[in-house]
Order: structure tokens, then sequence, then C-alpha cells
């Protein structure tokens, strides 16, 4: 009995803060998947086929187009949240600004296309409206969510598709791609194989191979010969001339933990909104 | 000498980095980029008027004094001179913000007019005017927000100590931002009033 008193009394006193807690704003969900759902509304499967779909789209297009289901956005508009997500996520190329949100407020009955600067001539106000209006809104009434978000993704990749854009950077295919990223495992890899390499064939051929094996892998993540050559000229510097660090690592790292670094997480590429698109509710 | 020249142009670049000149500027750039993205969002909206009105007009003929009110509001704001030095001029900033405040009033009451017009509201057109009106509304909103953490930025740094020295020696001021007072106004909730009912547009206040 003391207990169940104890922690009403808890609860009670908890309950000032619970509503200042609940009138803050929303936080914005950390941007990992091009489809984010907080209501559990799409299945798994649902979520993945989806998530092909816009993938495939920036392999194609180069374009960014993201959803994201929330299930409030009050205090605040839908427009102020939206606007707060996209400045944070960076839909959309660099300079380029060609992403795009789709984003619904479940319990708030309200919905929102985003659109990115370089969008708003083909993805325009009264296009999104319609998109709204006679795709996804005519959908949701029924309670179809997962046909209504398909099918207005799918509307907006046919509008979208209608827009010359810039093609695609090669590396953005694999779903994130910067070398920026990549230069701390290729550092590794120069230590590890570099130090084995020379143990096992001898300073002069290891280093060769170290470094024209840094030159492919620069090569096959950055797709620009000239980088290529320049990481791969390093390694082979490096192995050849460095310390016996290498060595002493790579002796060290066999059998040792893997790089790990499989799983790529999808991110906004830079890209600029101002406010456009049109909004709506069921 | 020439190792002194050397040392002396490397003491005025630093010194003119640390008084926070390059500051100022590019923050005073910053603004003004800004502040052009206001009056262009504004000039949109601007543009779309007259269509509005047009199109209101073929099917809401008899609403004529919403309909005069929205284009008188219209050519009030093209008759202030909206040029990118505005900021620099208090009183014609005030002027600026007064036009297109009545023009925002007007145009709500325009749409919130419109309501009561059912084959207004099913045309096509009048729908995809009414999207863009919306788009430009919120691209407005976010434009003078982007301005107003701009002015921030720039007032913050031409009022924090060494770059207030080379503000006043250069003479930067402070630049005004969107009043507060103007803001209370605009966002003081509509007065709806069922009593009273000449037209019927002023059950429509919602």
């Amino acid at each position: 009995m003391n207990i169940v008193k104890t922690a009403r009394i808890v609860l009670l006193a908890l309950i000032p803060f619970w509503s200042s807690v609940a009138s803050a704003d929303v936080a914005i969900p950390a941007l990992t998947a091009r489809v984010t759902d907080e209501t559990a509304t799409l299945t798994g499967g649902q979520r993945a086929s989806l998530e092909q779909t816009l993938q495939d789209f920036e392999a194609k297009k180069g374009s960014q187009i993201s959803v994201l289901i929330v299930p409030t956005t009050r205090p605040e508009t839908i427009e102020q949240f939206s606007m707060r997500v996209v400045e944070q996520w960076k839909l959309g190329r660099k300079r380029v600004d060609d992403g795009a949100l789709l984003i619904v407020a479940k319990n708030d009955r309200a919905l929102r296309i985003e659109v990115g600067y370089g969008l708003e001539g083909v993805l325009n106000d009264a296009t999104s409206s319609r998109i709204i209006n006679e795709v996804i809104v005519p959908r949701f009434e029924q309670g179809d969510f997962r046909g209504g978000v398909s099918a207005g993704v799918d509307s907006m990749m046919n509008v979208i598709n209608g827009e010359p854009l810039p093609p695609p950077d090669r590396r953005a295919v694999g779903g994130s791609g910067n070398v920026r990223g990549y230069l701390p495992v290729l550092f590794v890899l120069t230590l590890v194989a570099g130090g084995v390499l020379r143990a096992v064939l001898g300073r002069l051929a290891g280093s060769v191979v170290t470094g024209g094996g840094v030159a492919v892998v620069a090569w096959l993540l950055s797709g620009a010969v000239s980088i290529a050559f320049f990481a791969g000229a390093i390694a082979l510097l490096f192995t050849l001339f460095g310390s016996g660090l290498g060595a002493f690592v790579g002796g060290r790292a066999i059998g040792g933990p893997g790089e790990g670094t499989g799983r790529t997480t999808f991110r906004g590429g830079g890209g600029g909104f101002g406010g456009g698109g049109a909004s709506g509710r069921w | 000498m020439r190792a002194m020249l050397t040392w002396l142009m490397a003491a005025v670049a630093l010194g003119i980095s640390g008084c926070g000149y390059n500051a100022i500027q590019s923050r005073d750039e910053q603004v003004k980029a800004s502040w052009s993205e206001v009056l262009n969002q504004y000039q949109r909206r601007a543009d779309l008027v007259p269509n509005l009105v047009n199109t209101v007009k073929g099917y809401a003929s008899h609403e004529k004094e919403v309909l005069t009110r929205v284009t008188e509001a219209r050519a009030r704001v093209g008759s202030v001179q909206a040029s990118p030095e505005l900021f620099n001029d208090p009183q014609a900033f005030a002027k600026f913000e007064a036009a297109q405040t009545q023009l925002t009033t007007s145009l709500s009451r325009l749409l919130a007019v419109s309501e009561n017009y059912p084959q207004l509201k099913s045309d096509a057109n009048f729908r995809d005017l009414q999207a863009q009106l919306e788009g430009t509304e919120n691209r407005i909103a976010v434009a003078r927000n982007k301005y107003i953490k701009a002015v921030q930025d720039y007032n913050t740094t031409v009022r924090s100590f060494a770059a207030n020295l080379t503000a006043s020696v250069f003479g930067y001021k402070e630049k005004p931002n969107f009043s507060v007072s103007n803001e209370a106004e605009i966002s003081r909730p509509p007065q709806v009033n069922f009593g009273t009912a000449p037209t019927p547009a002023s059950g429509a206040t919602n």
C-alpha cells in the first residue's frame, strides 16, 4: 500500500514537469534512413520497399526524397516543424538543393510536402497541393496510410523526373558517399596491410603492393583517378619509409577486429529549403 | 627594411581580422542577402494578387468592399520604395512593414470570404492560386525568420567588444529588426462576432 502511495505522490509531483516537457517543441528525429516512421504505421516490409524505391530514385536522378511520419508537431504548426526538420536534415545536394520531404503528423491529421529551392520550379506549390489533395488525402481518409504515402511519393518522383537536374554523383550510388568519410579507413588499411605486406614480401615489394591496393580502393570509393593516384603514392611512401610502426600494428592486427564499417547510413547532402511546398489536412 | 614592411603588413592584416572588421563585413552581407530574400517573397505575393482578385471577381463580384481593399493594399505595397537599403531607414522600414501587414490582413479576409462560394472553391484555377498564396505566405515567414537571425547575428557582432570599436570607426550601426509590437498585433486572435451579420462574409472569420 505504502509503495502505491509513494508512487502516486511522485507521479503527482512530476506532473508540473511533465507539462513543461509536453509544451516544449517536438524534438527532431535523427536522420538515419530515408523513411522515418515514429508511429509504427508502416510495417517493416513496407518501409523497406519504400526505402528501396527512394534509394533507386536518388541513384538515378540524384535528388533526395525523404518521408517522415510523426505522431504530432504540437505546439508548432506543421510548417514550422517541417522547416526545422529540413534545416537540420539538409536533404538534397549542395547548391542543387533538390531535396523534398513528405511529412505526416498522424494525430494532427495534417501533412505537408516541403520542397527544396532547386525543385520549386517543377514541384511548385500548386502541384504539391494537388498531390496532397488529390492523391494522398483521399487514401488517408480511408485509413490507407501505406497507399497514400507511397502513391504520394510516386507522384513526387514522377513530377521531379520531368526536371532536368545535374546527373547524380557516381559515388552517391552506394547510399552515402564522401571520400572524406573513408579516409580513416584508408589510413588504417594502409597501416595494417602495409605492415603485413612489408613483413611478408619485403620492404620494396610490400610498399608497391600496398600503394597499388590503396590506389584501387581509393579509385573505387571516389571514382577519380587523380585522388586514387595521390592516395596510392602516399601509401607507398608511408610504407616504404615509415618506421616499424606499420609492421608492428600489422603484426598485432592479424586476426584482430576488422574495420566493421559496412553499414552506411543515409545523410542529407546539404540542400537548402526556403519554405516552398504545400500543406493539407484530412 | 623589407622585413619590417612584411611585419607591418602582417600586423595590419592580423589587426583587421582581429578587430572584427571582416566579421562585420560578412554579417552585413548576410543581412543584405536575407533582406533581399524577404523583398523577393513579398514581391512574389504582390504578383499573385491581380490574378487572385480577377478569379474571385468572376464568382463573387458583389464582394466589392473586400476586393477593393485588397487592390488598394496591393497598390500601397507597390508605392513603398522597397529598395535593398530600406533597413537602414527605420521610418521607411516601418512604413513598408505597415503596408505589407495591411496586404496580409486584406488577403486573409479575401480568402475567408471565398469560403462562402462553393463554386469558387472548386475552381481549379482558384485552388492553384490559393496554394501558391499559402506557399508564398510560408516563404515570407521563413525569409523573415532568416532575416531576423541574420540581423541578430550582425547586431551581436557590432555590439560585442573589439568589433564595436571598429564598427563605430567605420560607421556600422545596429540594424532594425521586425518590431515586436507589430508582431503582437498580428498574432492577436481575430474577434469573431456572430451578433451583427450585414453581409454573408462576416460569418467566415474563422
